[in-house]
């Protein structure tokens, strides 16, 4: 069976010496697999339409649950060339792909997600030194999929509270606390901080201007949920702190 | 017993990239019908690969002595290194005859998604290299896709500080091919890289 989506390149994988296997998440049928024949070869029809980030629309051939159905087409229709073109900003946006990658399952679609990350990666195209659209990723992401940590109350009551715990994915107020090991202290800006990427319009995210430490905070809290959610820490995240 | 090792040699056979089952038994009943001699040279041919093979103390092309080839060949540029991901792509660079410099083998190029970090890659060896030799112009081949080039301008980044001329291989169209089904990315690199004739 022949069937047809839009998709995003989230990685390939070498296969045998000039094919490929490319992990898209799609419109239609959210993270899939597929099998593309000699794209590494230069005269090849795919083109640059398998680079990582590319948006376009694909077609893709094989039984219903095939694991592996075969790439047929290929046809860009963002190529999202100027954030490969940067160093810099491709790493930054290697996290949030690998992300992706790790905690969706295969043929569920989430059509949330897959515009989410389209509208996150056309606003980092414009500018990809603004350093929120990772985060605000990160976070409506983990929210898409009910792996959001809960910062608005405490797990136990529902009261505020300021000390995050990674075992609960939760905030847990002072009077719940007791008896419990060390938790991560939050500050009540960065659970702001954390409200409004959760909300604003990405359009307008550029109006927030946190500070170095409050952006460091609140990313240290989510990197550390994502690591105790994933058993693992992301291997693109290690690396381009240094930049 | 004959059927058991036939089968284990075609089992091995299509272990190799290529080689499917039906191939591997073809592989398998001419190398029944070889001279023991020419079998035997296959097979020490390719213990010695494993054996002897290692990687040139310089620049990480494939030897079976401290330096390479072309690193022992006196009648090569010094002053120009190409940089290249894998070992093999120096074959094909060689075959286009039109470099004489030396090599460097990064083993691999970055991609963070499989936790390939710079520090994997024989990066830090080949700005040693720089800081030491007198080059004077290192060429950056690597694979004109997102890892390679990421690999491109992170060497360019680490080789800044050092008084070198960094470039990097022109993207292009294939020759042969036709404008028509280039795509945009393709198309805008080559635009970009144009030059005046
Ligand atoms: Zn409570
Ligand atoms: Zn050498």
């Amino acid at each position: 069976m022949l069937r047809r989506t839009e998709g995003i390149v989230l990685k390939t994988a070498l296969f045998g010496e000039a094919d490929l296997i490319v992990t898209h998440l799609t419109s239609d049928f959210g993270l899939i697999k597929t099998f593309a024949k000699s794209p590494r070869k230069i005269k090849s029809r795919f083109g640059s339409s398998l680079e990582p980030l590319t948006y376009s629309k694909i077609s893709f051939w094989g039984k219903e649950d095939a694991n592996l159905p075969r790439l047929t087409q290929s046809d860009i229709i963002l190529s999202f060339q100027l954030i490969r073109d940067r160093l810099e900003c491709f790493l930054k946006v290697s996290e949030i792909l690998e992300l992706t990658a790790s905690f969706l399952p295969e043929h569920e679609a989430n059509r949330k997600v897959f515009m989410l990350l389209l509208d996150v990666l056309k606003e980092t195209e414009k500018d990809c030194t603004l350093p929120l659209h990772i985060i605000l990723y990160k976070i409506r992401f983990l929210n898409l999929i009910g792996y959001a940590p809960r910062l608005d109350g405490c797990a136990n009551c529902g009261k505020t509270g300021f000390s995050f715990y990674i075992s609960h994915g939760s905030v847990i107020c002072e009077r719940c606390i007791t008896g419990m090991d060390s938790p991560i202290k939050l500050s009540p800006a960065s659970i702001k901080l954390y409200e409004s990427l959760s909300r604003w319009d990405l359009s307008l995210i550029e109006r927030i201007k946190p500070s170095r430490n409050l952006l460091a905070e609140l990313s240290d809290m989510l990197n550390d949920h994502i690591r105790y959610r994933l058993t693992r820490p992301l291997k693109s995240g290690a690396f381009h702190k240094v930049f | 017993m004959a059927q058991g090792i036939i089968e284990n040699l075609i089992t091995e056979l299509t272990k190799l990239p290529g080689i499917g089952r039906k191939t591997a038994q073809r592989l398998a009943f001419f190398m029944l019908t070889m001279s023991e001699d020419s079998a035997k040279a296959i097979a020490k041919a390719i213990t010695d690969v494993k054996e002897k093979a290692r990687f040139c103390s310089r620049c990480f092309n494939i030897t079976d002595s401290e330096l390479c080839e072309i690193c022992r060949d006196e009648s090569r540029d010094k002053a120009n290194i190409c940089v290249v991901e894998e070992p093999s792509n120096i074959l094909v660079v060689e075959r286009a005859k039109a470099f004489n410099g030396l090599y460097h083998v990064l083993l691999g190029s970055i991609s963070l998604i499989d936790g390939i970090t710079p520090d994997k890659l024989r990066i830090s060896e080949l700005v040693e290299r720089v800081r030491g030799d007198s080059v004077s112009e290192v060429i950056l081949a690597t694979n004109p896709n997102t890892k390679g080039e990421m690999t491109a301008q992170y060497i360019k980044d680490a080789l800044k500080s050092l008084n070198v001329r960094v470039t990097r291989i022109a993207y292009g169209l294939p020759i042969g091919s036709d404008i028509e089904f280039a795509d945009e990315v393709t198309l805008s690199k080559a635009l970009e890289g144009r030059r005046e004739i």
